[in-house]
């Protein structure tokens, strides 16, 4: 029986300028990579392949990864992209590394601005003949979602309200240069509405980011000293239908079975999974509330007064999106990596600002699409797990 | 290294044709899964994961349109992801696949994607938006246009003709009489190829590869899954990939990175999986190749690429009829690129037709005795190159 391999996250960056014209995409990309493997410690020569993950609606190119060939080291290398979920991305290069025939790869993702709306760019991935007239862009299918569960749960706008407030709040701790600054709940409550319930307190406008992560095979880790190394024990990933008429939105079936793969793997309890901190998607409060439910971390019943206690805040039982998430900080196509690159980091002792004190177990949850079609989970760890089937 | 090997236990290939206005996207992807999943003899249950193969979406007009096709390929609260790297979306989508299993992580994996270039209106308009909107698109480029430039290139270095590439799709459209789900199947001559209107120059139209629609589909399965149910399988032993740069401009003039005569990239993608193959001598040891060619110029630098020729011999050695059915080593027994082109599976097709060779399952355009092919395939702007290997 030969051994399985183990993979760890080994370095990581985030490029987000505040004036993302002064430099070109590609500069932004090469700037993004390069500060990726210095925090590993390697130069571009150590990588073996190279996963990309860029929109091609939002990047006005017909295939994008091509641009981003030259500027991320993919000349003479093995470059591929997943341009569905920029977490599809870290999924490949995980699987890559393990299945032995890598070392190490470099995961890239950004989200662009040049587009004149994001949101007609978002509606050319709606179905020609039904939902494309509707017209549906992912903030009015975040919001039907919402209306469906505020359908069933009485309370939950507070709630929502409450879970905008936090994540502000960690924003602006975390990021305080370029996230949304923290709004009382008043402010959120009364705010302009972008597509009911949404309020603008409850989202941040799209921003351009680029976000870069090294991974790396653990007898390539073993060989290194002094990697800081966020293992990855657990990974999951599973995909609800497209039309949203086939689909109980107030449900999150794939978020579920995404997390039962990933739980399964890194021999967490799927009954009472327990992590020391979580990043998980949040385009809208109400999609964060969602997912911790399907993560299987609070049902629903139990929301309002879990919002209301703070026990996803800085400090609380869990804390959750330290970061802030997307409703502080929003590059719409790459938050999944986003997510996955703060868990590691906090993992790895090295988020910054909002690093929480011993971290041990982190899990990281990203989604794309229409109603948050595609869900993947991460389970990462400071140590390693043997993998289980 | 994990070890597990990686076999093919089922292929779907729709017919392609110039439109399918009978099915829509999800329903031509659908076509051909459930000819894969027959093939097989296994059901959707049995599938782990799933990997859409789906090159621009704007050749369909629907952004990430593999997310309307989740039922049509059984995802539904399971693993599912897209690949998309241009015309060689197809084999990168199999290697993303081949990395599910060899990763440990599934058993069964489903590759699957379709295309519908041939109801896309123009397909050069849409491929015109690949290029950098400042440098290279106003140019205007084209994909023709681009290896146009290599043919020329070619034509300098190694003295290729237009006779020359008149014969590879003379060849091709041979062997395409004998494969049912060719797109372009009639036979013509190298007068015929010369009268044909000239695109540019010196690709004419008969030169030029069609604009397809169609599905593809494979299975692939862990050795461990196919020796406890004794599935027939053969065997993806090696899988590479390399790129190029993005901009041309960078394969031509002084100090070019890669010179647009060869196809660099797409020889370390082959020397990759032929290394992970255990083979040393393609040209000894390869039986048939699958060669992305999109244009019958391009087809000399691919064979070359794969090391089945040295470079710049292949056009005399195609006169020899080294690589025609019953030739030495057979190149594009199914017709190739150059007789059906539904770019989002283009690739898939390759790796797909280089299997049946090397399974004895090739039909009327079957290479004898052939037991190990090579496959391969070209995307963005000659850019991004994949190849894999098969072995019976």
């Amino acid at each position: 029986m030969t051994k399985a391999i183990k993979v760890g996250l080994v370095g990581s960056a985030v490029h987000a300028p505040r004036v993302p014209e002064r430099m070109s995409l590609e500069e932004a990309l090469h700037a993004v990579a390069m500060a990726a493997l210095r925090d590993a410690g390697i130069g571009i020569d150590d990588v073996d392949g190279i996963v990309v993950a860029s929109c091609d609606q939002l990047e006005g190119r017909a295939i994008s990864i091509m641009m981003a060939s030259g500027s991320v080291g993919g000349v003479g290398r093995d470059i591929t992209a997943t341009p569905s979920a920029s977490e599809h991305a870290f999924v490949l290069g995980c699987l890559r590394v393990r299945s032995g025939m890598y070392r190490t790869q470099l995961v890239i993702s950004w989200s662009p601005l040049e587009s004149d709306s994001v949101s007609q760019a978002q509606r050319l991935g709606a179905d020609p003949y039904f939902h494309r007239r509707l017209p549906l862009d992912e903030l009015s299918s975040f919001a039907l979602q919402a209306n469906a569960l505020e359908a069933e749960v009485p309370g939950l706008r507070e709630a929502a309200i409450a879970t905008a407030r936090k994540n502000r709040q960690h924003g602006f701790t975390a990021y305080p240069e370029y996230a949304s600054a923290p709004r009382e709940a008043a402010l959120i409550r009364d705010g302009k509405v972008l597509r009911w319930p949404i309020t603008d307190g409850m989202v941040s406008p799209p921003a351009f980011a680029a976000v870069a992560a090294v991974l790396a095979s653990d007898d390539w880790i073993g060989a290194r000293a002094g990697c800081k190394t966020a293992w990855v024990n657990g990974m999951g990933w599973a995909t609800e239908t497209a039309f949203l008429g086939d689909r109980d939105l107030a449900r999150l079936d794939s978020l579920t079975a995404a997390a039962a793969q990933a739980y399964r793997e890194a021999g967490v309890s799927q009954q009472d999974p327990r992590f020391d901190i979580a990043e998980v998607a949040d385009p809208t409060p109400y999609q964060e509330l969602l997912s911790l439910e399907a993560l299987g971390l609070c049902p629903r019943d139990r929301w309002v007064a879990a919002a209301q206690r703070g026990d996803f805040a800085a400090g609380g039982m869990l804390p959750v999106n330290l970061s802030g998430g997307a409703i502080s900080f929003n590059p719409v196509f790459c938050n999944g990596l986003m997510r996955i690159v703060e868990s590691a980091n906090q993992v790895r002792g090295c988020a910054g600002r909002h690093q929480q004190a011993g971290v041990r177990t982190a899990l990281a949850h990203g989604a794309s699409g229409f109603a948050m079609q595609y869900n993947t989970v991460v389970v990462m760890g400071r140590s390693a797990r043997e993998m289980q089937p | 290294m994990s070890g597990t090997r990686v076999g093919i236990i089922g292929i779907g290939q729709s017919e392609f044709k110039a439109k399918r206005p009978d099915a829509n996207y999800p329903e031509l992807v659908r076509e051909a899964v459930t000819l894969a999943l027959g093939d097989g003899g296994l059901g959707l249950d049995e599938v782990e994961a799933v990997v859409c193969s789906l090159a621009p979406d704007a050749l369909l007009g629907i952004g990430n349109a593999e997310r309307l096709a989740v039922d049509a390929v059984g995802a539904r609260n399971k693993r599912l992801m897209r690949i998309n790297t241009g015309g060689s979306t197809g084999i990168s989508a199999l290697a993303a696949g081949h990395a599910h299993i060899a990763a440990g992580v599934c058993d069964v994996v489903l590759v699957a994607g379709a295309d519908k270039v041939g109801e896309c209106g123009d397909s050069q308009t849409i491929l015109n938006k690949i290029w950098d909107p400042t440098y290279e698109r106003s140019l205007p480029l084209g994909t023709i246009t681009m290896l146009a430039m290599s043919a020329t290139r070619y034509m300098h270095k190694y003295g290729m003709t237009e006779q020359d590439m008149a014969r590879v799709v003379v060849k091709n459209r041979e062997h395409a009489a004998l494969n049912p789900k060719a797109h372009l199947r009639a036979r013509t001559s190298i007068d015929e190829v010369m009268a044909s209107r000239m695109i540019s120059w010196p690709i004419k139209l008969f030169d030029a590869c069609p604009q397809s629609s169609g599905g593809c589909a494979m299975v692939l399965a862990s050795e461990s899954y196919i020796r406890a149910r004794r599935r027939e399988a053969v065997w993806m032993t090696g899988v590479g990939s390399s790129a190029e740069s993005y901009y041309i401009g960078d394969r031509m003039g002084n100090g070019y990175a890669a010179d647009h005569a060869d196809a660099q990239a797409l020889g370390e993608a082959c020397q990759r999986a032929y290394r992970m193959a255990g083979i040393s001598d393609p040209a000894q040891q390869i039986d048939v190749g699958e060669l992305y060619a999109p244009f019958s110029n391009t087809e000399f630098h691919s064979i070359e690429a794969a090391g089945l020729a040295d470079r710049g011999h292949s056009p005399a050695l195609l006169k020899e009829g080294w690589f025609r059915l019953g030739g030495r080593t057979p190149v594009n027994p199914s017709g190739g690129v150059l007789c059906s082109n539904p770019i989002a599976v283009t690739a898939m097709v390759r790796v797909a037709e280089a299997a049946l060779q090397v399974w004895n399952r090739a039909g009327a355009h079957q290479v004898k005795g052939a037991r190990r092919a090579i496959a391969s395939g070209n995307g963005g702007d000659h850019q991004l190159f994949g190849a894999v290997v098969v072995e019976a």
